[in-house]
């Protein structure tokens, strides 16, 4: 670990007083940070925190309400992502920003191809070109045919080009987003010492990250966002979890604040933390070594009838590519999974193989029409992508999943979808200037409502929800935990995957800890802190993927 | 929205259907012969054989895909029926069967595209071709004309004074209609369209649905063929050129977007309509053939771009 750089007066990269503000919230206020060269200065927070609106600000892609950046102690306007590069800002992104169509060297030297003399000056000199980016890859001790397409390149690799890249363009400053996400911990330690060797150079390095357990490895500072402000910044020899959770969370260890007010008065519902009673509740899903290659190990559990089960787990661990082969989306490997068939449901309803009650299918055939038909239903993580059809209407999006049962003969009509529709609308307290406008015109928290809606359509038997509440304001997050709630006390079973743990707390029955892809443990929310969680899922602290 | 956004929005919306009608006005003007009975019901017949196929193309781009060998297909099935009927195939039969390869071959393109991705512009270019040389060696390139006169009336036959086709064309728009607003199928269309995953997501099967818009269109398209053989009464291999175009057009006015998801069979009866009573306007007032084509390629330009600006104010 290189030494703390003595206080310099103007640090490379600053920024003062950044304000911006989303309608609904303040993304940042009132932000001031130096970032001296030759440091790695690491960024943590929830999501939400605000460190995405900062490494957009600082890359080019977002002008900030107030506040400024500079460079050298000079302020700078980044108009936009080219303004940054001029200026000797580069970004290694998560999702990364190569041509995959052409060659190692020309992605390194994009831009400033070295061009042929004379006459021929248009032309490029293709033999310098492959000649500079081969040395600057030794350099680097980079192995990479410089002469190798990029596309069928593992994202290691392309991200080892990224970093050439901005060491080329001799950029003052590199802003990692989350650049371990995906890698394994081979490659995790080959970025590390690329990093390191920027910061032999006296760049200003501004590493943001989910992974916790990196911080001492690759950090000198750890800087800590919450709600758009700068929470602590501590050297990051002094790191532990209990610190890094007091600093992101606000010191509150204990299971988050309680809800706000439920949508509605549940039906002679008792108050409960049900733990107990769930835990007694019959099974209606059993998963029986779940494994997808390099992603999920032997993953085995079992759901009770109206159980909320969380899966905690970090960026990476699987959580997301585990409730996708459960729901058929993504194709698992090996394993099984059986589900209890719905009381008077007929016999081999969704093709399984019958044994007393439940059906049991083998998981690598699983689909997302067949998991469907035996009452399964996705939340997925990304609603705009992935949940909603944003050009429909709110009403078409809310009836997508259920238009068989929605129609009648195949014919659909709009008062039809309306009868169907308008009781969860109600019921989630859907907020939309009318059923009809389009459900890319709701706010973040209304649309996820929909996400979530179409499948109370379909009184669903286990309903699999990735970050049900990411992106959404209080008072919906609130609504849509309460729906999980009030859905569990119908008997509906739940399984949650949230980055935010501490909802986890606030929402589960019982939560599985999901760790480079294999299950460590069940807790009850009762026994168990924020901070005590949060070490559960970094323990090994590594990157997902083994080597 | 205020007041005045939602008036610009509201006759924006109708804003082709206002050009239509005046567009009729100035016609029924400035171009001798244009408003009379015998000239429209003229209009409905030679607008039929690309508006049928036209609805189905509607089907087909707002699922995300694209079918460019409607004319080839056309051509096929034409040559197909003549072909069948000159080796002691009865009519009917032959009519059948020539409907049945032309699902097909949309079939084909929208398996290609389910297992294994291959676009269906890609698939559908190569049966362009392809389809083109079938009628060609069916034929051995002459047009084969084995068919009885009752035949004819398929394709120039009248029905109660309206031109069968445009009956047919009626037809297929009120079912096109109904299917695209009123069934579960056409919702998945829309959705498949608008966002594959999300559909894929939600359960619906996306792999069938963009196989059955492209069988639908392959089916509509032999339709249109045999209609056109009915009426040159031949099977002619050289025959229905560039009638991917023409569809692709007329849907394109028709306010459908080409990125899928969005469109509807109305817009696109309007947009058939517009083009051939434009079409029509000029053959009457003796523009010369060049000057019409300068003049479609114009419209379908304008019509899309006046789409974009509408679509780029309402964003902002």
């Amino acid at each position: 670990m290189s030494a703390l750089p003595a206080p310099d007066p103007a640090p490379v990269l600053e920024v003062r007083g950044l304000t911006k503000s989303y309608p609904g919230t303040r993304a940042l206020a009132d932000v001031s940070l130096a970032f001296p060269g030759g440091q790695v200065s690491a960024l943590v927070g929830r999501n939400g925190a605000g460190k995405s609106t900062l490494v957009k600000i600082l890359s080019g892609a977002l002008r900030p309400d107030a506040g400024e950046v500079r460079i050298d102690g000079a302020p700078v306007v980044l108009r936009s992502p080219a303004d940054a590069r001029g200026l000797g800002i580069a970004t290694v992104h998560q999702e990364l920003s190569l041509v995959p169509g052409l060659t190692v060297a020309e992605n390194v030297l994009f831009g400033r191809f070295p061009r042929r003399g004379g006459l021929a000056r248009a032309a490029i000199d293709w033999r310098r070109l492959y000649e500079d980016a081969a040395r600057l890859l030794e350099t680097m001790d980079v192995r990479l045919d410089p002469r190798a397409i990029v596309a069928p390149l593992p994202l290691a690799q392309r991200q080892m080009i990224e970093i050439a890249r901005a060491v080329s363009s001799g950029a003052r400053a590199v802003l990692f987003d989350e650049p371990t996400a995906g890698l394994a911990r081979a490659e995790a330690a080959t970025l590390f010492r690329l990093v390191r060797g920027l910061a032999a150079r006296k760049v200003a390095l501004v590493y943001v990250t989910h992974q916790l357990g990196e911080l001492a490895e690759i950090a000198d500072t750890v800087t800590a966002l919450r709600d758009g402000k700068v929470a602590a910044t501590i050297p990051a020899r002094d790191i532990s979890s209990s610190a890094l959770v007091a600093m992101m969370y606000g010191g509150a260890s204990a299971p988050g604040p309680a809800a706000p007010a439920p949508v509605r008065a549940a039906p002679s519902a008792p108050a409960e933390p049900a733990a107990d009673r769930a835990a007694e509740a019959p099974p209606v899903l059993e998963v029986e070594g779940l494994g997808i290659e390099g992603v999920l190990r032997d993953v085995s559990f079992t759901l009770g009838q109206g159980e909320i089960l969380g899966i905690a787990g970090m960026l990476g661990s699987g959580r997301t590519e585990l409730l996708m082969a459960l729901f058929g989306a993504r194709r698992a490997d090996r394993g099984r999974i059986l589900v209890r068939r719905a009381p008077g449901a007929p016999e081999r309803q969704g093709e399984g193989e019958d044994i007393g009650g439940w059906t049991r299918l083998g998981a690598p055939t699983l689909s997302p029409a067949r998991m469907r038909g035996l009452g399964i239903a996705l939340v997925p993580e990304d609603r705009k992508t992935q949940g909603l059809v944003l050009g429909m209407s709110v009403l078409d999006n809310l009836c997508l999943a259920s238009l068989g049962s929605v129609a009648r003969r195949g014919v659909i009509t709009r008062s039809r979808q309306r009868r169907a529709a308008a009781p969860v609308a109600r019921e989630l307290d859907l907020v939309a200037p009318d059923l009809d406008a389009p459900v890319g015109v709701l706010s973040g928290g209304n649309q996820q409502k929909v996400a979530l809606g179409k499948w109370l359509l379909r009184e669903p038997r286990v309903l699999l929800c990735d970050e049900p509440a990411r992106g959404v304001d209080v008072r919906a997050k609130g609504q849509l935990f309460e729906a999980l709630r009030s859905l569990s006390r119908r008997g509906i079973a739940s399984i949650v995957v949230s980055s935010e743990l501490e909802e986890l707390l606030e929402v589960c029955h019982r939560i599985l800890v999901l760790r480079r892809g294999a299950l460590h443990g069940a807790h009850r929310p009762a026994d168990l802190t924020l901070d005590r969680l949060v070490a559960l899922c970094m323990e090994s602290g590594a990157p997902a993927r083994t080597a | 929205m205020s007041v005045r956004r939602a008036f610009f929005a509201r006759l924006s919306k109708g804003m082709l259907e206002v050009l239509l009608v005046l567009a009729c006005l100035f016609l029924a003007i400035a171009a001798p012969g244009f408003w009379s009975v015998e000239n429209l019901m003229g209009v409905l017949r030679s607008v039929s054989e690309i508006g049928i196929i036209a609805f189905g193309m509607t089907m087909v781009i707002v699922a995300g895909e694209i079918d460019l060998s409607v004319g080839s297909a056309a051509a096929f099935a034409g040559c197909l029926v003549a072909w069948l009927v000159s080796r002691g195939v009865p009519v009917p039969a032959a009519i059948v069967l020539a409907l049945g390869v032309g699902a097909l071959g949309g079939a084909l393109i929208g398996f290609l595209r389910t297992r294994w991705g291959v676009p269906s512009f890609i698939t559908s270019l190569a049966l362009l071709t392809a389809l083109r040389g079938g009628a060609l060696q069916l034929t051995r390139g002459f047009p084969l004309a084995p068919f009885p006169a009752w035949y004819g009336t398929l394709g120039s036959g009248y029905v109660g004074g309206v031109p069968f086709p445009a009956i047919l064309l009626a037809v297929s728009f009120l079912a096109a209609l109904f299917l695209m607003d009123h069934t579960v199928f056409g919702r998945s269309v829309y959705a498949v369209g608008g966002n594959a995953e999300a559909a894929r997501l939600s359960g619906v099967p996306v792999g069938r649905v963009r196989i059955a818009v492209l069988a639908i269109t392959g089916a509509l398209a032999a339709w249109s063929g045999v209609m056109l053989s009915a009426r040159i009464l031949s099977g002619n291999p050289t025959v229905a050129v560039g009638w991917e175009l023409d569809v692709i057009a007329a849907v394109i006015v028709g306010g459908t977007s080409l990125s899928g998801g969005s469109g509807r069979v109305w817009g696109t009866l309007v947009g058939v309509l517009f083009i051939g009573v434009i079409v029509n306007g000029m053959r009457l007032m003796d523009v010369h053939e060049d000057g019409q084509l300068i003049a479609r390629g114009a419209l379908v330009l304008f019509a899309v771009l006046s789409s974009r600006l509408q679509t780029a104010a309402g964003a902002s």
